[in-house]
């Protein structure tokens, strides 16, 4: 069949046939994913119990995985942000198909990521010292912290992601409640608010739709450029320039653009979405991942030219000792991930090529990651002083931590696969030739 | 005395039919009630000739209720305290500045929620009358009225133009 074969309704049908009963094996997915929570859990209660040491933080490195995790997690959730709401402003079709998964990709991602500060915490319970609410300490937090702009940032960024999202799926809630029976139906009126898809409402709702799109860009950028200040308002060699949050926010889209395509070719396979998430728009994915990754490339060699061209002894050591230093491994898988091996993506037969796709989207996971290490890590582990220098290697504890939250993310994911609409149906409508595929 | 009025909802397959039913039962002088789609259409929306949706001037409102308060509260607790760095000022315009813009996009976008669920009418869990489960799916749905006289006129329009009819019974929950 061609793409040219939708109809309103195949669209539909192919998109609630994803909302049956599952099967045993999704099951088993599911309880293995919660297993992995419990056990990260676990490590934390752990570490809760017996202090913030049995992490691997410790002199001069204090920002070790959980920070790590935290920028990892934040950048996932930008490119779900740059589908659902910067190309909706371009009016990029392509991304119809993907945005509804991307959408939520990115509210499970900040929701992971905002574990993050309070694992990083240690006494947990403290968190609302960060809050601007009176206390019998008259304490109040101070606003010209870049933590700070980070807790008002992220929990701005995690409430309009989760509205956007929300609203988003009102049309095609309301789909699933007039084919529903019993009590499913009454969830989906609730969850629906009453659409009827009146052109009274849907002139509101494209007003509105517009303007949180509109309003999701500029927040996108903010956000991780206010992570990026975390760092680069510091005077730590290697973290404190002007080039970052540009630097954050492309790395944040490159993630987050080969999170979707892993996300997104098991979904098609699993779900039989061939038909609506086609080569063509994987591929342009992995066209747009070629250009961040070249953005991304541009920032490394940046800071290398910045470093040398200063003539500041302790940025040039800085970067002499991540290239060929004791985390050299670290940095050139790093390189090699983010800006050679998505360079790959030129050739058609690649990005074409579904097991390529999925292999060299997990590459740029690994390399992002890679990132965040090198950055953090390599900065406050070689900074002014000789005798300050160490080196951090994650505990333990850290590793089930950070195994627990990534099978959280993946655990959410499954569950709103089979229970919400990870397509959205009225999208793919719009996108189809006008007249051409209204079946009865 | 009133004069009694039938209302009868015409489904259509396309957008096209949709929008030509439209100009003719304005033409024809028919009471245009209610249209539906399952998709934003233009063809439609050009046909219905709608005013632009006011749901911007709450985002508006919100947007700039945001900036002061979210700058008033970074300068609000600095001056709980000063806390004087290198003579710095308490109330540092650049940093509360990015406060202000975060709160300004977080209180734009409760004021577009505000204004879509007010303007859009939402939640309304009554029944609506006549109404077809189809309507979210695939077909168009357009509700006139007319005296009762006039009923078999409009049944006929709506049919010519190509439309199922839907009498006025059940609702959706």
């Amino acid at each position: 069949m061609t793409e040219t074969a939708l109809t309103y309704q195949t669209v539909d049908d192919t998109v609630l046939a994803t909302l049956r009963p599952p099967e045993k094996s999704y099951w088993i997915a599911v309880a293995l994913l919660f297993a992995g929570i419990l056990m990260g859990a676990g490590c934390w209660l752990y570490q809760i119990l017996t202090g913030i040491g049995v992490g691997g933080q410790n002199n001069p490195v204090h920002w070790g995985t959980y920070l790590i995790n935290f920028v990892f997690w934040v950048g996932i959730a930008h490119s779900g942000t740059l589908i659902s709401a910067i190309l909706h402003l371009f009016r990029a079709g392509w991304r119809n198909p993907i945005a509804r998964a991307a959408e939520t990709m990115t509210v499970f991602a900040v929701c992971t990521a905002g574990l993050y500060p309070f694992v990083h915490l240690g006494r947990v319970w403290m968190v609302y010292y960060m809050l601007p609410i009176p206390s019998q300490r008259t304490l109040w937090p101070n606003f010209t912290s870049p933590l700070m702009f980070d807790v008002v940032a992220i929990s701005t960024y995690l409430t309009v992601s989760s509205l956007f999202w929300y609203t988003g799926m009102l049309p095609d809630l309301a789909i699933i409640r007039d084919r529903a029976k019993g009590t499913r139906r009454k969830i989906f009126a609730i969850l629906s608010l009453g659409w009827t898809g009146e052109f009274e409402q849907w002139r509101h709702y494209t007003r509105g739709y517009l303007f949180f799109a509109a309003l999701a860009t500029p927040l996108v950028i903010s956000v991780h450029s206010v992570v990026s200040w975390d760092f680069a308002l510091g005077v730590v060699p290697g973290w404190h320039t002007t080039i970052f949050a540009p630097y954050f926010v492309a790395g944040a889209i490159h993630s987050g653009l080969a999170m979707v395509i892993t996300l997104m070719i098991p979904l098609r396979k699993i779900f039989h979405y061939e038909q609506i998430i086609t080569i063509g728009v994987l591929e342009m994915v992995a066209k747009t991942i070629v250009f961040t990754g070249l953005i991304v490339g541009f920032a490394y060699g940046t800071e290398v030219f910045i470093a040398w061209y200063s003539h500041n002894i302790v940025e040039m050591e800085t970067f002499r000792w991540r290239a060929f230093g004791d985390y050299a491994l670290e940095y050139w898988i790093m390189v090699v991930c983010n800006t050679v091996i998505p360079l790959l993506f030129l050739f058609k037969g690649v990005r074409t090529h579904l097991k390529w796709l999925f292999v060299i989207s997990i590459f740029v996971n690994i390399g992002m990651w890679y990132e965040r290490f090198v950055i953090i890590i390599g900065s406050v582990a070689h900074d002014f002083i000789p005798h300050t220098w160490g080196l951090y290697r994650p505990s333990l504890v850290e590793f089930g931590i950070m195994i627990g939250s990534f099978c959280l993310f993946f655990f959410l994911f499954v569950l709103f696969v089979k229970h919400l609409p990870s397509v959205s149906m009225t999208e793919i409508k719009e996108a189809l030739p006008t007249g051409g595929g209204h079946g009865n | 005395m009133a004069t009694e009025r039938t209302r009868v909802m015409g489904l259509f397959d396309t957008e096209g039919q949709t929008a030509s039913a439209i100009r003719g039962l304005r033409n024809d002088g028919y009471t245009l009630e209610r249209v539906h789609g399952p998709i934003p259409s233009h063809v439609v929306a050009d046909a219905l000739a709608l005013p632009k949706s006011r749901v911007g001037w709450f985002t508006l409102a919100g947007g700039i209720t945001g900036f002061f308060c979210g700058f008033l509260l970074a300068a609000f607790t600095a001056t709980r305290w000063h806390l004087i760095v290198g003579g710095k000022p308490i109330v540092a315009l650049v940093p509360f500045v990015i406060v202000g813009f975060e709160f300004t996009i977080l209180f734009a976008v409760f004021g577009n929620v505000l204004g879509l669920i007010s303007q859009a009418r939402l939640p309304r869990f009554g029944p609506v009358t006549p109404y077809d489960p189809r309507l979210t799916g695939h077909k168009f749905g357009v509700l006139a009225s007319c005296e009762t006289a006039r009923k078999n006129d409009l049944f006929r329009f709506l049919e010519a133009k190509g439309a199922e009819i839907k009498a006025d019974e059940g609702g959706q929950p």
